[in-house]
């Protein structure tokens, strides 16, 4: 019965591994085509540059996997991530402490998912509807804060803000790098080991048996949504610090690029199922195609073209394969 | 001190429309098992979820260990000792054993899960029911007998007392009843109380000690197993008189509309045999779940059938989807009318022109308008559905309003054979006569009416042929002259006996 005593087994007993190490082989492939058609893809610069784009799409795709596993979807993540840039860009220019607005900004962006969450799982509202909602109300906020204009540039007094957000280095990556990592092994850790995350998956998978099992699924529910924000508003900061400056259309269609990342990871849109290991890979596909499609000298629309159908291709597989399973099961003789 | 575990007395619960229990009372024992019998709607389940907390009473009290409770929820009931396992099974399918048993009542070392403690104790639950299952397998990955065993021994690892079980032997094989019945013995002697509502009578002798009866809500009887017998049970279940008018038309049979041979389709619809002959009225009775649904379903096209011949006129038809069985005259008036019967946001107009819109529409599909008024206007009149015009809003319209629609717009077209799933449920008396009415009017056009009811009355009352379902398969068939209420409830009980090493 002991399972632990072959390594590899162990690893595939985690749930959700099997796919993640199935992507991994495409990440693997990818990179090796792209490397083929163009070697300067491997190079160094190019290495650190493709591991800052993956920062922001990683963030945004441990916020919508934590949604999408409680069955939910969150549509406004973009637009909080542009009202976290525009209010925290706004207050530096303004004069006000960098770290202060850092905090003001994370607070309103926590609001905006507690509001998410409450219509969800409080009004019962379709997570589509709500989150439609305040996908306009954040943008909305976004244009607002500095008068429908973009900011000015942040200025000196910001410069340790952008130094820790965007420029400075530890042991050779970027700090936006080692933020993501901390981010990211914080909600790992949060929705692997903790009892809130395996309720996170029990009530994506069976809200029913979960409430009947004396889960508090409300609380569930508003806590997956104050994560996604929170990571939205994360990405939203590190925006600031790499422009200098606020931009009202940061993040647009972020929250697609999000639901990308985590479907292509393995996150199941129907809930209960993926891990954020897989979200990292899914990131990481998304960045390596967006990298190396530029790097193959492929027009814009081809690339969107590509990613599109990568997206449908994924998400296709995810239903084959659960269906076939399913048919399986109904098949077999009790 | 009292003797009893669980007693309930003159609980009341009403639903919208619906006296689901009136003035029960109930009492288990600790260490017995206690059958809890009734036709379907008797109110059991019902009962059991006002016990588990699912249902909150509207009067009555509840004890539970001498302590009278209040108003309870799944929570408080968990912690009083009482688990549920519900008729349909409640599991997170994605999630694995050990973390279904211990679901919301995880144990967790400074906020992080104790996965190892869990499994370890999820292992010696499922060791002491005998029950040979990794705790780390994913629960959608085990059969569904397994994951009622889980069920189980999720139930018992809170320390549960009372164990209801609801029909838990309807996906079971005779291995794995046998198995549970063993678990059930064993719960008996480490003295929980267990109640255990199905519909298998055939079941009760291996390990039942005492019954109660319901019947419409109602506490009829409670006594000893060793002191009654199957038909004193069977006739306490159905004894009711029958109060609704059945306005029966007696009719010459004619010849062969309508033939199903070796329908298999599924599970629920096993080498299916039947005929329809013009000037009949075909009731397919049994209980729920017997596959009276799922037997229309594969006929009309709407689910997927392995194999069987479908002749309608003395002519093999194909049906491959629902189109195709349209198309050869063969309609469906489902169960649920809401659901499936109706598009409710939409018109009466539409709703009757949606199937006919191939009879309505010219080659460029341009719905020709005057002809869709006369068919609805016609259609209206032929059954007097009552509105106040053709733009009505279908979801508008009373319950049996609702089912002439449904009807009405099949017959705009020129059905041969006409099926009706519950075709009464949830309308009053008048509406239902005059849904008799119609099936007698069906009936005397010469076309092949088969329609499924759960109500036995309305069955007796109605067909001139009886054809009874259980489990997937046709267990008898009864002419109206032959037909007894406790002769049908015979046939529908009559499951394939599953427990090998108890044959009856």
């Amino acid at each position: 019965m002991k399972a632990n005593a072959n390594p590899i087994r162990r690893l595939l007993a985690i749930r959700g591994m099997g796919q993640v190490l199935t992507v991994s082989l495409g990440l693997v492939v990818l990179c090796l085509v792209f490397s083929y058609i163009n070697p300067l893809f491997l190079s160094s610069r190019n290495l650190h540059n493709l591991s800052r784009q993956i920062v922001p799409i990683l963030l945004v795709g441990v916020s919508q996997s934590y949604v999408l596993i409680t069955g939910n979807i969150d549509l406004s993540i973009g637009s909080v991530l542009g009202m976290s840039c525009m209010i925290s860009a706004t207050f530096m220019t303004k004069g006000v402490n960098p770290w202060l607005s850092v905090i003001v900004t994370l607070i309103c962006c926590l609001i905006i998912g507690f509001l998410n969450g409450f219509l969800v799982a409080r009004c019962k509202l379709p997570p589509f509807i709500a989150t439609l909602g305040t996908m306009t109300i954040a943008r909305g906020i976004a244009q607002i804060a500095n008068n429908n204009y973009n900011t000015d540039s942040i200025g000196e007094a910001a410069a340790t803000f952008r130094e820790i957000f965007y420029y400075t280095r530890f042991f050779g990556l970027y700090s936006p790098v080692w933020i993501a990592f901390i981010v990211w092994l914080f909600f790992n850790f949060i929705l692997s080991r903790t009892r809130t995350g395996r309720h996170i998956y029990a009530v994506g998978s069976n809200i029913e048996a979960s409430r009947l099992s004396g889960v508090n699924v409300n609380r569930t529910v508003i806590f997956a949504y104050l994560v996604s924000a929170f990571c939205a508003g994360i990405v939203g900061l590190m925006t600031t610090a790499t422009n200098g400056m606020g931009a009202m259309d940061a993040g647009n269609m972020y929250e697609m690029y999000a639901v990308a990342a985590s479907v292509i990871g393995g996150v199941s849109t129907l809930g209960g199922q993926g891990i954020l290991l897989g979200t990292v890979i899914g990131a990481a596909i998304w960045s390596v195609l967006q990298n190396g499609l530029q790097f193959a000298s492929a027009p814009v629309a081809i690339r969107n073209i590509v990613i599109g159908a990568i997206v449908i291709i994924s998400v296709l597989l995810d239903i084959i394969i659960r269906s076939g399973r399913w048919h399986f099961r109904q098949r077999k003789p009790s | 001190m009292s003797e009893f575990i669980v007693e309930m007395e003159h609980i009341d619960k009403a639903f919208p429309g619906v006296q689901a229990l009136d003035d029960v009372s109930f009492s288990l024992r600790p260490g017995e098992v206690m059958a809890l019998l009734g036709e379907n709607g008797a109110g059991k389940s019902t009962l059991m979820k006002v016990l588990g907390g699912v249902y909150q009473r509207d009067s009555g009290t509840i004890r539970v260990f001498n302590n009278e409770v209040g108003d309870l929820t799944p929570n408080m009931a968990q912690e009083l000792g009482i688990a549920m396992i519900h008729q349909e099974l409640n599991m997170c399918t994605q999630l694995s054993v050990a973390e279904n048993i211990f679901l919301g009542r995880e144990i967790t070392k400074n906020g992080v899960l104790s996965n190892r403690e869990m499994r370890k104790h999820s292992r010696e639950v499922l060791d002491r029911l005998k029950i040979n299952i990794d705790p780390e397998t994913i629960v959608g990955d085990i059969s569904v007998s397994k994951q009622q065993m889980v069920e189980i021994a999720k139930a018992l690892s809170a320390n549960a007392r009372i164990l209801i079980m609801d029909e838990p032997t309807s996906a079971l094989t005779a291995k794995e009843i046998d198995d549970l019945f063993d678990i059930i013995r064993l719960l008996k002697s480490e003295g929980c109380g267990i109640v255990y509502i199905s519909h298998r009578l055939e079941e009760l002798q291996h390990i039942v000690d005492r019954i109660t009866i319901m019947r419409d809500g109602k506490f009829i009887y409670s006594m000893d197993y060793a002191d009654t017998t199957m038909d004193t049970i069977i006739e306490n279940m159905v004894g009711r008189e029958i109060k609704e008018k059945f306005p029966h038309v007696e009719c010459r049979r004619g010849k062969k509309i309508f033939e199903v041979r070796n329908l298999n389709a599924g599970r629920m619809a096993r080498d299916i045999n039947f005929e329809l002959y013009d000037g009949e009225i075909v009731g397919l009775a049994g209980l729920m779940g017997a596959g009276r649904t799922e037997i229309t379903r594969a006929i009309f096209g709407v689910d997927p059938s392995e194999s069987g011949d479908i002749i309608v006129d003395g002519k093999k038809i194909q049906i491959f989807k629902a189109e195709d069985a349209i198309r050869s005259g063969i309609v469906l008036a489902p169960e649920d009318r809401k659901r499936d019967g109706l598009c409710t946001k939409l018109s009466v107009r539409e709703n009757i022109a949606l199937p006919n819109l191939d009879l309505l529409c010219n080659l460029l599909g341009i719905v020709n308008r005057r002809r869709e008024r006369e068919m609805v206007k016609r259609m209206v009149e032929n059954f007097s559905v009552k509105l106040t015009g053709p733009e009505m809003i279908a979801g508008n319209l009373s319950g049996g309003n609702q089912q002439k629609v449904v009807v009405g717009k099949w017959l705009a077209r020129d059905s041969r054979v006409v099926m009706f799933d519950e075709p009464t449920r949830g309308i009053d008396v008048a509406a239902k006569v005059e849904i008799y009415h119609l099936m007698n009017k069906l009936k005397q056009d010469g076309i092949g009416v088969l329609f499924v009811s759960s109500e036995m009355p309305e069955v007796l009352g109605m067909a001139d042929r009886i054809i009874v379902v259980c489990d997937g398969r046709i267990t008898g068939e009864l002419p109206r002259c032959e037909a007894t209420q406790t002769r049908i409830l015979e046939y529908a009980m009559k499951f394939e006996s599953k427990s090998e090493r108890l044959a009856v």
